[in-house]
């Protein structure tokens, strides 16, 4: 995955590393706070290591190579920021060393390993062990799991940097300036290499450090993990259903979020007031009778367009009305749910029963 | 550490002279990994300790840290702006006018140059000469595939051309800079051209682990070896040992970082990188900065005026 310098036109390279100098200068900010400086020499066998799982590339016939990063391995230890100074510091030291990778392509590069693929598979690392201890099992398979997904984006993000290169950069005659191979062939040659090879060597590395970590030192881990328990019987059992709970946040957040609709200009077509409508646009000399007769049939509604009669308090208004209504909702739903609930216990006993 | 005179000869002795450990039963060959670190080593070493040649009296030795690597970003991206493949055998030719200025060997500034492109460019260039992958025109008719003609085409052999050329020089470029600079220069160099403190920090510490990392992982590669007495490799051991060596190396150096770093404050450290003597640009690193710009500029000016 390490573009070599001449394969990607000094413009994508401008563009990338325009994207990497602030998020450089914000990770080192972050990982300072969350990792200390006592801890530096870590970073640096963090980078280290990474640079040696790295070495272990294999060259494919259509642009590139394939290989693991521990970039995952270095987030779920350190913290996502932590690894992309780690991984950033492993493709300097190779790129001035070895010219595995180029200088000017070092913000691409960046990109794909250092920062896509520590964030996505921490993302992913931090979805599925919601809700675990720190010996669970479940831990040790997310990261690896985030090692692998994340590799892939890494790679898909690649693939697409060198595919675009000779549809966007080619002579009169057609010949490819920098990197000529198309995007329909980058893709899958990335996605095969990466999703088979790279995919799995990056996804078994993961998980054998995690695993052997919980077994062998939790302190270690206890880094970037404060708060979470060691076992899973310490686990605190959680209050009410998780889905209602969930269900719960959404529809508060909701809620609390429906005065933005206040923000909209203009109405949801088909619903305006009578006195509003643009009558000469649809030809019309006045509005249709029964259109007026009609549309006041029902005067007697408790907040008319989600407001106070007033006309004052808009945003409070609008709150009230969404509680309110959520709430008649609920309570509509609520006993629908019981009624046909008490409905098919009736009719189980009763097939019992025959 | 080199006083033989205190330590007993048989301790200097190579090991031939020492009885075989292993007198009955077959001993297997050392693995894929074994040899793939072993080779890792001596690639690392032989890329890493240039300080040999950072020392020596050479023209882009005298140069101030910073200048070279401005001057060398300028080149790189002229190169990278470069159509024409006789404009780039000449920035090449320059690269290797300045090696020699450098005392650095040209036979063995082009192997370690060379030894890169085939593994990482040739290889992966190859394919695009053909009609598959660049259509145009066909200079080497290779046959009929499905009613269509394909060969190499005219336009595929230019860009393969292009890329080899044009990834041998941005590599000549990048091997001169790093071995005509100490690390520590270097290191300095990037500090003062605004790179993060911490990721200077951390570029210096992995550098000299990268070193430590490899003797570890051999010793730890031996010492399994040692202890294996199966007939039969597991697969899936072999799989878990990577892991738990990983896992263990981690554990080291944690519990040894709160004692390096405390040593690094010991020895005055602030989290700058500091060398013995104060670099100032003097006037011949202002010229050689200046020269390489406009250079750079010359060099694509000249390229854009030959035509796309």
């Amino acid at each position: 995955m390490h573009i070599p310098d001449g394969y990607l036109s000094p413009a994508t390279c401008a563009v990338a590393g325009a994207v990497m100098v602030p998020v450089i200068g914000v990770a080192c900010a972050k990982t300072k706070e969350v990792v200390k400086e006592r801890h530096a020499p870590l970073l640096a066998l963090g980078a280290a290591y990474s640079f040696m799982v790295m070495m272990f590339n294999v060259p494919i016939p259509d642009g590139t190579t394939a290989h693991a990063v521990g970039a995952v391995l270095i987030a779920v230890l350190l913290g996502p920021w932590a690894a992309t100074v780690c991984v950033s510091s492993a493709l300097v030291i190779q790129a001035l060393f070895f010219g595995d990778g180029g200088v000017l392509a070092l913000g691409a590069n960046t990109f794909n390993m250092a920062l896509v693929m520590p964030f996505v598979g921490y993302g992913v690392y931090l979805l599925l062990t919601r809700n675990t201890s720190l010996t669970s099992k479940r831990r040790a398979i997310a990261a690896g799991v985030g090692g692998y997904i994340g590799l892939n984006i890494a790679a898909f993000c690649a693939a697409i940097e060198f595919g675009l290169q000779p549809t966007l950069f080619h002579t009169a005659n057609g010949t490819p300036l920098y990197a000529p191979f198309h995007l329909a062939q980058t893709i899958p040659a990335m996605a095969l290499a990466h999703l088979t090879i790279a995919g799995t060597v990056e996804f078994i590395l993961t998980v054998g450090v995690v695993a052997y970590l919980q077994r062998a030192n939790l302190p270690l881990l206890r880094i970037n993990h404060p708060g979470v328990v060691d076992t899973d019987a310490e686990l605190a059992p959680t209050r009410g259903r998780p889905a209602l709970r969930w269900a719960l946040i959404g529809i508060t957040t909701m809620i609390a979020l429906s005065p933005l609709g206040l923000l909209a200009p203009g109405g949801a077509y088909g619903e305006d007031a009578p006195n509003e409508l643009n009558l000469g646009k649809y030809g019309l000399n006045a509005v249709p009778s029964g259109l007026a007769k009609y549309n006041d049939f029902w005067k007697h509604t408790l907040l008319p367009d989600y407001g106070f009669s007033s006309g004052r308090h808009a945003n409070l208004a609008y709150v009230l009305s969404a509680i309110f209504g959520a709430l008649v909702v609920g309570a509509v739903v609520f006993t629908l749910a019981a009624a046909i609930r008490a409905l098919t216990r009736r009719t189980e006993a009763q097939a019992e029963a025959a | 550490m080199t006083d033989g005179a205190s330590t007993p000869s048989w301790l200097l002795a190579g090991a031939e002279d020492a009885p075989p450990l292993l007198c009955s039963g077959k001993r297997r060959r050392g693995g894929a990994i074994e040899k793939t670190l072993d080779g890792l080593a001596g690639l690392i070493r032989e890329a890493l300790e240039s300080e040999e040649v950072a020392a020596r009296r050479g023209l882009l030795q005298r140069l101030d840290a910073r200048a070279k690597l401005i001057g060398m970003l300028g080149l790189l991206i002229a190169t990278g702006l470069v159509r024409h493949i006789p404009v780039l055998l000449g920035l090449y030719a320059l690269t290797l006018v300045l090696a020699a200025a450098s005392r650095i060997g040209l036979g063995w500034f082009a192997k370690r140059v060379w030894f890169f492109i085939p593994l990482f460019t040739g290889v992966i260039v190859a394919p695009a000469m053909f009609s598959f992958i660049t259509p145009g025109e066909i200079v080497l008719p290779l046959g009929h595939w499905f009613g269509h003609e394909v060969g190499l085409t005219r336009q595929g052999l230019t860009s393969a051309g292009l890329i080899v050329v044009r990834a041998a020089t941005s590599i000549s470029l990048v091997v001169l800079l790093t071995l005509t600079t100490s690390w520590t220069r270097l290191l300095a160099a990037l500090r003062a051209l605004f790179v993060p403190r911490l990721l200077v920090l951390v570029l210096g510490m992995a550098y000299r682990y990268i070193f430590v990392l490899l003797d570890s992982v051999s010793e730890m590669v031996t010492a399994r070896r040692a202890r294996t007495v199966a007939a039969k490799r597991s697969r899936r051991g072999e799989r878990a040992i990577a892991g738990f060596s990983a896992g263990a190396l981690f554990g080291k150096a944690h519990a040894l970082s709160e004692e390096i770093h405390q040593a690094m404050l010991a020895r005055g450290f602030s989290g700058e990188a500091r060398t013995l003597e104060r670099p100032r640009l003097g006037a011949i690193d202002a010229v050689s900065l200046v020269a390489c710009l406009a250079l750079a500029i010359l060099v694509v000016g000249g390229d854009r005026a030959l035509g796309l």
